[in-house]
Order: C-alpha cells, then sequence, then structure tokens
C-alpha cells in the first residue's frame, strides 16, 4: 500500500513532553521544538520487504520450546493494524516485547531483583497478513518499579513496535490491560492528555466462551499515521 | 471512509530487545542477512554517540535510518522512476548504542533527486528512540562535500541558518578503505549544540 498524505497529530493524542513523574524525559527531550517539515519521497516510503531482513513469524512466547513453557497467565493478543482511514494495513512489521510474569525483562541491563524465567525471552515479531492482522501467544506481564525517587511503578504492559508502509508512518507504542488499578497511577500511560485516546492504549478482554480453554483473549488494534493513495479502480 | 484515530506514541523504553538484532540489520546495503551488500554506489561508514543533557551518553538508545540508493532512488512505488531503483540496495537499517553510547551503519552515498521544484541533496533520515524520548525523534544527515546541492536543499533550508552545520556529518578519513563520516546526536542541550529535529 501506498501512503500519501499525513494529517497532523490530533490534538491529545500525542504524549506531554516533557512528561510530569518521568525524569528521563527531562534530560531527553529537545529543547527546541522540532521543524515542521511537508513529508517528501524520504518521509513518504519506506522499505516494501522488510520481512526479508528482519525474520517474522516468532508469535508464541509463552512456548520456549515443545515442554518449555513460561510461567504466568496465557493469553493471546490479537488486533489489526490501521491506516487514519481505518484500512486494514498489510505486510506490516509488528514487534512485541515485554517483562516476564514477575515483572522483569530479558535484558542484560534490567539488572532488578526479580527472578529471570528460563523458558521465557518475551519478543516476537511478525508480520501482518492481507487484512492487517496479527496475534501474538504469551503470559501477562508483571507490573514494575521504576528506579527512581518517586516509588512509581509500571503497570502490566506490552510494547509494539510497527513499521509500516512508510516512514512517517512508524510507530512505537505500549498496550495496557482492562481494569488494572495500576493504570491509573502510570506517569507514561497518563501523559497522553485525551482520555478518550488513553482508552485506546487498553486491550479489551473477549468473553471467556469465545477464546478456548488454554488461555485468556485479548483484542488490540493500532492505527498508524497516514492515508493511503485512493486504490486505482480496475 | 470512516477515519480511524491514530495510536499515541510512547516510549522505547529501556529494554528494545538485543535479541531482535541479526548481524548485518546496521548494514543498509543488504535486503536480506545473508544477502551481499549492494556494489552499486560507494560504500561508507557512518558513525557518531547519542546524547543528551549534560553530554550524557544514551545507552541502548535504538536508531533507524533511511534513505534513497546511490542513483536517488527508492524501490517503492511513490518514487516516478521506481524501476531504476537498485534491486539489490535495502536502504534500511537499525542500531542500539552501546555502553559509550555509540552506533554505526554501513550504507552506500546516497543519491540526490528532483522533488516538485525542487532537488532534494544526499540525505540519510535517522529516527531515534529511546528511554526518556517519549516520542522519537527524526533528523536528516547530510553531506559535508555537496556544497552547492546542500545550498539548494528545501529541507536544509527550513534549519535556521546557524543550526545547519549541526546536521552536517564530518568526514573522519578512511577505515578498511571505506570512507567514513561522523554524525552525533545531541537530543537536549544548549540550542547552539542540539541537534536540529523535524516533525512531519
Amino acid at each position: 500500500m501506498r501512503i500519501d498524505s499525513i494529517p497532523p497529530w490530533p490534538e491529545g493524542i500525542e504524549p506531554q513532553v516533557p512528561t510530569e513523574g518521568y525524569a528521563g524525559t527531562f534530560t531527553h527531550t529537545p529543547a527546541v521544538p522540532p521543524i515542521r517539515r511537508p513529508p517528501g519521497r524520504t518521509e513518504l516510503t519506506a522499505p516494501r520487504d522488510l520481512a526479508a531482513k528482519l525474520p517474522c513469524g516468532d508469535d508464541n512466547l509463552a512456548v520456549l520450546a515443545p515442554g518449555r513453557m513460561a510461567l504466568g497467565q496465557y493469553i493471546h493478543i490479537a488486533g489489526r493494524i490501521l491506516d487514519e482511514d481505518a484500512r486494514p494495513v498489510p505486510h506490516a512489521v509488528v514487534e512485541l516485547w515485554q517483562a516476564n510474569a514477575a515483572g522483569r525483562y530479558f535484558h542484560p541491563i534490567d539488572t532488578r531483583d526479580a527472578p529471570l524465567d528460563p523458558d521465557f525471552i518475551g519478543n516476537g515479531r511478525i508480520r501482518t497478513d492481507a487484512e492487517g492482522r496479527f496475534g501474538f501467544f504469551t503470559i501477562r506481564p508483571g507490573a514494575y518499579p521504576v528506579p527512581s525517587k518517586n516509588n512509581w511503578w509500571r503497570p502490566p504492559h506490552v510494547h509494539f513496535s510497527v513499521l509500516g508502509p512508510a516512514s512517517l508512518s512508524r510507530l512505537v507504542t505500549q498496550m495496557y490491560f482492562p481494569g488494572d488499578p495500576m493504570n491509573a497511577y502510570d506517569h507514561i500511560f497518563n501523559s497522553v492528555p485525551d482520555a478518550a485516546a488513553r482508552e485506546r492504549l487498553i486491550a479489551r478482554q473477549l468473553p471467556p466462551h469465545e477464546v478456548g480453554l488454554g488461555w485468556l483473549g485479548f483484542v488490540h488494534d493500532i492505527v498508524l499515521r497516514g492515508r493511503a493513495a485512493t486504490p486505482e479502480q480496475p | 471512509m470512516s477515519r480511524a484515530l491514530p495510536t499515541s506514541q510512547h516510549t522505547i523504553g529501556p529494554f528494545f530487545p538485543r535479541t531482535y538484532f541479526g548481524p548485518t540489520d546496521h548494514d543498509l546495503r543488504r535486503r536480506t542477512a545473508t544477502a551481499a551488500p549492494s556494489p552499486r554506489g560507494e560504500a561508507i561508514r557512518i558513525a557518531g554517540r547519542v546524547t543528551r543533557a549534560g553530554g550524557e551518553v544514551c545507552v541502548n538508545a535504538l536508531l533507524e535510518a533511511w534513505q534513497a540508493d546511490a542513483g536517488g532512488h527508492f524501490d517503492h512505488p511513490a518514487d516516478p522512476d521506481v524501476g531504476a531503483a537498485d534491486p539489490e540496495f535495502l536502504g534500511w537499517g537499525r542500531a542500539a548504542t552501546d555502553a559509550g553510547g555509540r552506533y554505526h551503519f554501513l550504507t552506500l552515498l546516497p543519491g540526490g533527486y528532483a522533488e516538485g521544484s525542487h532537488r532534494r541533496a544526499p540525505h540519510v533520515n535517522l529516527q531515534i528512540m529511546a528511554s526518556g524520548l517519549m516520542r522519537p525523534v527524526l533528523t536528516t544527515l547530510f553531506f559535508p562535500a555537496f556544497t552547492a546541492e546542500n545550498a539548494a536543499d528545501p529541507v536544509l533550508a527550513m534549519v535556521p541558518e546557524g543550526r545547519r552545520g549541526l546536521l552536517l556529518a564530518q568526514a573522519e578519513g578512511d577505515s578498511e578503505g571505506l570512507r567514513c563520516f561522523r554524525f552525533d546526536i545531541r537530543l537536549r542541550g544548549d540550542p547552539a549544540e542540539e541537534t536540529p529535529f523535524f516533525v512531519e
């Protein structure tokens, strides 16, 4: 698909920066506002077949190998990648990573005193199908404290990185779980000013009878910036 | 057509998995991990450091690069002469900063291209994501030798004159037969030193 226009960010959707309670944003956010430029060819293009470069198909984080099941509550996250016209984005690369059930990442710089799970790495990568759909089997991540002076805990969340049809539709975001009381206290979740935009970061839980016995089901759609060119009429 | 509102951006956080990286992800010349690098152009190395306020280094920041091929084309339907694009060149790469805040890419020197009534100078777009950055930042690297092309580039012209030099990579000699360019990214600092960033 080809993106050919991009409306500006609607108000209230972009996180407020620097972000209250998140000290790192005060040392990393540029002091000079960014220069608004009209998108040109470099911004409207992206690799057509990134899946050849970034191997896709790793959609089961819950099972490391036969007989090696991660510790935690098994869940399935399904959704679609859409553009601003609500059209599905086929063949987008979707990366998902998260902490284990104890809230620890399999990463050398996460040195927190919580157990690693030898059966959980916690990252996957897939390519959306022709209807923009993706799905991952995983476990519900644990909450974890952020090293900080303000006793800040991140609620359970899943990181998403999406590489779509244009550089300007590149998106990195996080997904939250419905009804988690920790959401209300999170500085990152609450950096999004618009309540409806925050709500769209929370997955919807499916009734168990619609899912099956092995796992709990969540649905989460992600909308990339940009509008596609009108398809040519045959 | 029904409208959908874009999903909010969030920080990539400190723990973007190292397990995601393949050995040639930082090499824009290769379409796959095992493909040979495209030979159609001058191979170059782009390297630098990512720093934040106070000149402190940023560790495990993610950089993604995107550029035209040596002939100034993209293998993408938005290119008016897509058939002329290099069939082996990818033009995209990603790298994470190490404990010293350093990154590097291998690529081909990009070509410029005509767009509307303007001509774009050779450039590389860089997107930087890091813990502490709630929104990714976008910048564009230009090459110092293209004085006339840079002077006519419409994007560089949008940058206040005194800050344009911050978008020029510095030639740093040769290493293993490749010309090297240094491009440091200062996320936050004195406006005279902070890297100019863009938003679309």
